[in-house]
């Protein structure tokens, strides 16, 4: 908990400097931190990898939590107390006069900003306040973002000055702007995005528009002598033009027309007043453009010493790749085909990305199916170098490949595919090569060809690293990444950008700010994803196994008991159904793999999990796709991201990973491209089945959590109409919920201390399959084959004693002896 | 007829028709009721047979009234006849059937009328002189903090021990005698008999979702009838709801001299003082001066405000139209009011988790918990919901109807119903536990018979207890059961 914070801060006096620099420096406030439910930013992780706290120092230095609010606060009322006992009462802000006219609040303590979506100005400052904080929840009425360090800093990376920020936010604001808000903007922007580290030529250079701090960076011990020797600071003045994206309406139309003009489009006519502000700031941006900048080579070898070191003195470098004066790296022939028209969020969302004409590393918030795959095709037709993409599995490696076939005008050859099966380079001297995570991580010894493919993949220098699900990578294989491969800038996609653990707490860091997270609910409305039908189905469990289920303080045999309850299953067939027969395809996910096998068995139904081989892989996923008469699959977590399955139109989700709020955006984001979502009054539905009265209930509300804040509503289901006079129920007699529940306990303790199957599922953790072996007792049934049991050797060199031993039976001599006397006998 | 009068009417038609014979001998309580209680239609009637001679045909009654109406016409008789305002004379020899007013009624409202008589039911404007200040703005002032006082208490008794306030801007509160009296009326309750922290029933709830006029007359009421109950007190309830009348007849901004009431009414005006009906200078206890809460008592104009309006009226200068409808419901459970009512924050903190506070902003969320914890109060979820819908945002209203939708989002309403079906899973039964038999042929014999008269209700024969809701029966079964084999 944050310490509690209080107006006069002289209270505090000597007490503050001790304890306010020990308990208020929380730790980074995004993106697990998005869940605004909570007070305070968390406490920071324990970190043990010294980089790591680097920058966990480096975040502290940067929260909110260290401006404190000075304005006298005024008289408190009756009400105040509700709110945190006063801390949370904000009301001493005075208004503006005109308040009524500007859209936005500002909470001084934790920068939460409170957006009136029904504002005449929402339009403008929904633009503005995307660029400057973290989108938080963005329902019908009110909608709110966060103010935090690391959206501040993606503002200031594409071109926004913090004397700007303030001012516009000022003016949005109904209150005056208060004193600590300022002080934190002012604070974290002054050492952001000061110091760039550019590659020009393939040389890194540090280039800060401010001499000044550019002086003091060479007088550190550190950086000092990090320059290379001989050279001098370079000063130039670079006129950039800005990039046309390929796919645009500008590109298009082969004018060299600025972005910023499309953006002014969008402003209210009230708003094109001379004070309006925004306009000021992008006229700023403008001028940014022509702005001396100053610069000092720096080695190579160098380069990460350099960026820590910048950290630690608080000036975080910011990467930017100026790709169009880069002439060592070959260029690679590769444009959007003509057709390809890309959306506008789209572009918008690449226009952050390439804001002053050079390529910003960075990471691109789009929902699942709302056309990822083409930001990252466009970013690369942009840059037009060799690019590297990363994706999670050898699946979704292939359909990289493809989808770059279908929408670029890129030579099949130029492409390639690295994986366990194919390790193909490309022929020219520049390309493309898709590969995954753990083809690029796995440490240890490798394969002959794996390992000339991977010298050949750090050996060069990459235009463009694109990070597709960038959420799955925890950022220590991430620094694993990037300090194999050399890329000059990195994009990162993802649906979902966070977890309920810490680990990608410093992907803001890493690979860049968050430039762009487009609102779901805008984008259904517009008909790029599907609308969906959200519901929560409540299952009572049945008399039996919750008697088991209370009686057992086993969490692994509670777990199975909920999801295995009977009436879940029921649930889950009357559904299957009532959707198959209204012509829906359907997928039924279940996270435990023992459940996904016993209901898709008792269901009838195909299923795919970790350890489906790769051909039954495809040979159902296509039977599901082309065949009519299938059209229910059920998927393990493996189905959880990158499986594209445009022709599901209905979800069921029968037991998931606790509170992931994640995963329930990711299995969502299976049906938003659903090839029918332009139908006149299509829906898609996702349900999601819980057992009543179980802990299932609880994370079930958690996982839900960011949908809601996204504007999805769950519809509570209590009683499925008709599902006890569906003929053939399953489980319908209690004798058979009987036998059923008897099979589970059993199977969960025959399962325990096996392989954690679940654990090993994920995409990123699976570290092969190993075969556990353990001595166990039996039954005679068991000892002797009745069931999987098998018995391995343990001293095979035994074996070899007993051949030189060969001592017969005298009964095997005279047999073996009157077999050969037969043999003779019978041949003469 | 106003909602808000059902209350009142209940309790008149209560009394007695000795009562009502009491009551009408005032002229301001005949006008009041005839002005408060009555429909149109019965005012009407009453107003063409007051000064008919002879008794009135109810079969020229009937030509009267469009055989369309007849509903109409038997509910405004059924009520003057509750009320006592007319009698029936029931068909003899020589006549049919007819009606006519009672006596005590006919004159007090011919009296009313005509403004004769010594009677002094309208009150004696008192001649002295009175200060500047006294004017309608300052009583007006005077009686919303009054009533606001009465209405924090009961909203913010939540969690805080003895109503009292964290800051020592604003009054203590209201009166201990009112406070007994909204505790005795059961508006909100204390934890238990010592402690002094009291929390807000249902009945408090629904208190203040009411109108102010209704809120007004459910205290008067609770008064009333704890002076009834309380006989040795020398309060005749009677007189005192004539004195009422008497006050709603009164001009607001006027001062009334005092030395005109009897004795009784000036030992009530401290308690209405308590209620700010009434204000009395504290220099100057020869004149009082009625409030608007007093005198709009039998208007069906509203009173001092409405409830929702008097969230708006502690942030006065920035009222306008908006605040009215100030909440907005978001389909992800955060709610947002645009108030500065600390009142209004009050009700709003009884079921939903507040966040933050701006000037004329709040925000919260609506949680399980918060839920929970208003319907453990008593207050149900249909309650909640209609406080929402009553209060919803225009902007809810504008989508809504844009959308053709539900004002509010469904999927709320359907959840806060199902956090409160929650709590209501499990039925308490109070009743007995047996156990510690002697032997188990006795236990198998009192759990049959208990059985055997239906009072079993479970039973653990490995552990040999059972429970049964009734004890007598088993009680004197198991005596002639010793009593046969000892």
């Amino acid at each position: 908990m944050p310490p509690k914070r209080k107006a006069a801060s002289a209270v505090q006096g000597a007490v503050k400097s001790g304890r306010a620099s020990a308990a208020s420096t929380p730790g980074p406030a995004t993106p697990r931190d998005l869940d605004s439910d909570d007070d305070d930013f968390g406490s920071p992780g324990q970190v043990d990898l010294p980089a790591e706290e680097d920058i966990q120092s480096a975040v502290d230095r940067f929260s909110l939590a260290h401006y404190q609010d000075q304005t006298v606060r005024g008289p408190v009322d009756a009400a105040s107390r509700h709110f945190g006992n006063g801390r949370r009462d904000f009301s001493y802000l005075n208004l503006k006069p005109d308040h009524k006219d500007r859209p936005i609040w500002i909470d001084p303590q934790r920068g939460r900003i409170i957006l009136e979506n029904f504002s005449a100005l929402a339009e403008t400052a929904k633009d503005f306040l995307i660029t400057v904080a973290e989108p938080l929840s963005r329902p019908t009425f009110l909608h709110e973002y966060s103010l935090t360090t690391h959206s501040l800093y993606a503002a200031i990376s594409v071109g926004l000055q913090a004397s700007d920020i303030i001012a516009t936010l000022d003016r949005f604001s109904k209150t005056e702007l208060p004193s600590s808000i300022r002080a934190f903007i002012a604070n974290s922007t002054s050492a952001y995005g000061k110091v760039k580290l550019v590659i020009k030529n393939t040389k890194y250079y540090v280039e800060s528009s401010d001499p000044e701090v550019l002086q003091k960076l060479l007088k550190d011990p550190v950086i000092g002598p990090c320059r290379v020797q001989g050279t001098d600071i370079t000063t130039t003045t670079s006129n950039m033009q800005s990039v046309v994206i390929p796919g645009t309406s500008n590109a298009a139309g082969v004018q060299q027309v600025k972005p910023s003009d499309k953006s002014q489009e969008d402003v209210p006519p009230e708003q094109a007043q001379p004070e309006n502000a925004m306009q000021a700031l992008r006229e700023d941006d403008d001028d940014d453009n022509s702005e001396a900048v100053h610069a000092f080579e720096i080695p190579d070898s160098a380069v990460e010493t350099v960026q820590k070191r910048c950290l630690t003195i608080q000036f975080p470098i910011l990467e930017e790749y100026d790709f169009r004066n880069d002439d060592r790296n070959a260029n690679l022939e590769i444009d959007l085909k003509p057709n390809t028209q890309i959306r506008s969020y789209q572009e918008k969302s690449l226009s952050k990305m390439f804001g002053n004409g050079r390529a910003k590393s960075g990471i691109i918030v789009l929902p699942c199916g709302a056309g990822k795959t083409l930001v990252g095709i466009t970013a690369a037709c942009t840059i037009k170098k060799g690019c590297i993409v990363l994706c999670t599995s050898t699946m979704s490696a292939h359909q990289w490949r493809q989808e770059f076939l279908k929408w670029s005008n890129i030579h099949p050859k130029d492409i390639t595919v690295f994986t366990a099966e194919k390790k193909d380079k490309f022929e020219g001297n520049t390309g493309i090569i898709v590969t995954t995570y753990p083809m690029v991580t796995q440490s240890g010894k490798r394969a002959y060809d794996s390992q000339k493919m991977m010298d050949f993949l750090t050996s060069r220098e990459w235009g463009l690293m694109l990070l597709d699900e960038v959420h799955v990578v925890p950022a220590n294989i991430f620094r694993k990444v990037s300090s194999h491969i050399k890329s000059h800038s990195k994009l990162g996609l993802t649906a979902t950008l966070l977890r309920e653990d810490d680990k990608i707490g410093d992907l803001n860091f890493l690979i860049g700010p968050k430039l762009y997270e487009a609102n779901w609910m805008e984008l259904s409305e517009q008909g790029h994803i599907a609308k969906v039908q959200c519901a929560e189905v409540w299952c009572p469990m049945t008399t039996e196994f919750y008697d088991e289920y209370l009686r057992t303080n086993d969490r692994g045999l509670k777990a199975n008991l909920y999801i295995m309850n009977p009436r879940k299953i029921q649930a889950c067939q009357f559904l299957i159904n009532y959707h198959e027969q209204r012509g829906d395809k359907i997928i039924v996910f279940s996270d435990n793999v023992y459940a996904l096998k016993e209901v898709a068995l008792a269901l009838g139904k195909a299923y795919i999990c970790g350890a489906t081989g790769n051909n039954e892989r495809i040979r159902i996923l296509e039977n599901f796709m082309y065949n009519p008469n299938i059209k229910t699959v059920f998927l393990s977590k493996i189905g959880d991201t990158s499986l594209d399955l445009p022709e599901a139109t209905c979800l069921i989700q029968i037991s998931s990973h606790y509170g992931s709020r994640r995963q329930e955006a990711q299995r969502l984001g299976r049906i938003l491209r659903a090839k029918r979502r332009n139908d006149e009054g299509f829906n898609a539905f996702f349900y999601s089945l819980v057992s009543k009265d179980t802990t299932e209930m609880y994370y079930s509300t958690k996982r839900q959590a960011f949908l809601v804040d996204q504007g999805y509503s769950f519809k509570v289901i209590t009683q499925l109409a008709g599902m006890e006079q569906m003929e053939g129920l399953v489980f319908n007699s209690a004798q058979l919920r009987r036998e059923l529940l008897q099979k589970v306990i059993v199977d969960t303790e025959a399962k325990r201390g096996m392989d954690d199957e679940d654990a090993t599922d994920d995409l990123f953790y699976a570290k092969g399959r190993k075969r556990g072996v353990r001595r166990t007792a039996g039954t005679l049934g068991e000892l002797s084959g009745g069931q999987d049991m098998a018995y391995i050797e343990q001293r095979k060199s035994a074996n070899k004693s007993l051949k030189k031993n060969n001592k017969q039976s005298d009964f095997f001599k005279k047999h073996y002896r009157d077999i050969a006397r037969n043999k003779a006998n019978a041949q003469q | 007829m106003s909602v808000n009068s059902l209350q009142l009417s209940e309790y008149l038609e209560n009394m007695s028709g000795m009562t009502f014979r009491r009551l009408y001998q005032q002229p301001s309580a005949a006008f009041a009721v005839f002005r408060r209680m009555l429909p149109h239609l019965a005012k009407t009637l009453v107003m063409a047979i007051l000064y008919m001679p002879t008794p009135f045909l109810y079969s020229d009654l009937d030509v009267w009234v469009k055989p369309a109406a007849k509903r109409q016409k038997d509910q405004a008789l059924s009520i003057l006849r509750a009320l006592h305002i007319i009698t029936s004379i029931p068909a003899s020899k020589d006549a049919q059937p007819a009606m006519a007013l009672t006596t005590n009624f006919k004159n007090s409202l011919r009296l009313a009328l005509e403004g004769g008589g010594d009677h002094n039911s309208f009150g004696v404007p008192s001649n002295m002189p009175v200060s500047e200040d006294l004017d309608i703005p300052f009583l007006d002032k005077y009686a919303r903090k009054k009533w606001d006082d009465i209405l924090h208490f009961v909203v913010n008794s939540v969690g805080i021990t003895d109503g009292s306030r964290m800051s020592g801007e604003t009054s203590n509160g209201p009166k201990g005698s009112v406070k007994e009296l909204l505790i005795g009326g059961r508006l909100v309750e204390r934890k238990s008999p010592t402690s002094p922290t009291i929390h807000i029933t249902q009945a408090g709830f629904t208190f203040l979702l009411q109108e102010a006029n209704a809120q007004v007359w459910t205290l008067l009421l609770l008064w009333l009838e704890a002076a009834e109950a309380n006989a040795n007190a020398g309060m005749d309830h009677v007189d005192m709801l004539s004195f009422l009348f008497l006050l709603a007849s009164l001009e607001l901004g006027r001062s009334y001299s005092t030395d005109a009431l009897t004795e009784s009414r000036r030992n009530m005006l401290p308690s209405l003082v308590d209620f700010g009906l009434v204000y009395i200078p504290a220099h100057d206890h020869k004149q009082f001066f009625p409030t608007r809460l007093a005198t709009t008592l039998t208007s069906s104009e509203s009173s001092l405000r409405s409830v929702s309006a008097g969230f708006t009226a502690a942030s006065e200068g920035v009222a306008d139209a908006q605040d009215k409808n100030a909440i907005i419901l978001e389909t992800n459970f955060r709610i947002y009011a645009y108030t500065s009512s600390p009142l209004q924050i009050a009700v709003l903190a009884l079921f939903c988790e507040l966040k933050m506070r701006f000037r004329e902003l709040v925000s919260g969320r609506l949680t399980r918990a918060s839920i929970r914890r208003a319907v453990d109060m008593g207050i149900t979820s249909d309650q909640i919901i209609s406080y929402l819908a009553t209060h919803a945002h225009e902007q809810m209203h504008r989508v809504a109807a844009a959308t053709k939708k539900p004002l509010l989002p469904p999927v709320i309403v359907d959840q806060i119903r199902l956090w409160q079906l929650d709590t209501e899973r499990m039925t308490a039964t109070p009743g007995f536990l047996f156990m510690e038999f002697d032997s188990v042929k006795e236990y198998d014999q009192v759990k049959r018979f208990a059985e055997d008269v239906g009072v079993l209700k479970w039973s653990d024969d490995r552990k040999g207890m059972f429970f049964a809701n009734k004890v007598e029966q088993i009680k004197d079964f198991m005596k002639n059961r010793r009593k046969e084999n000892p």
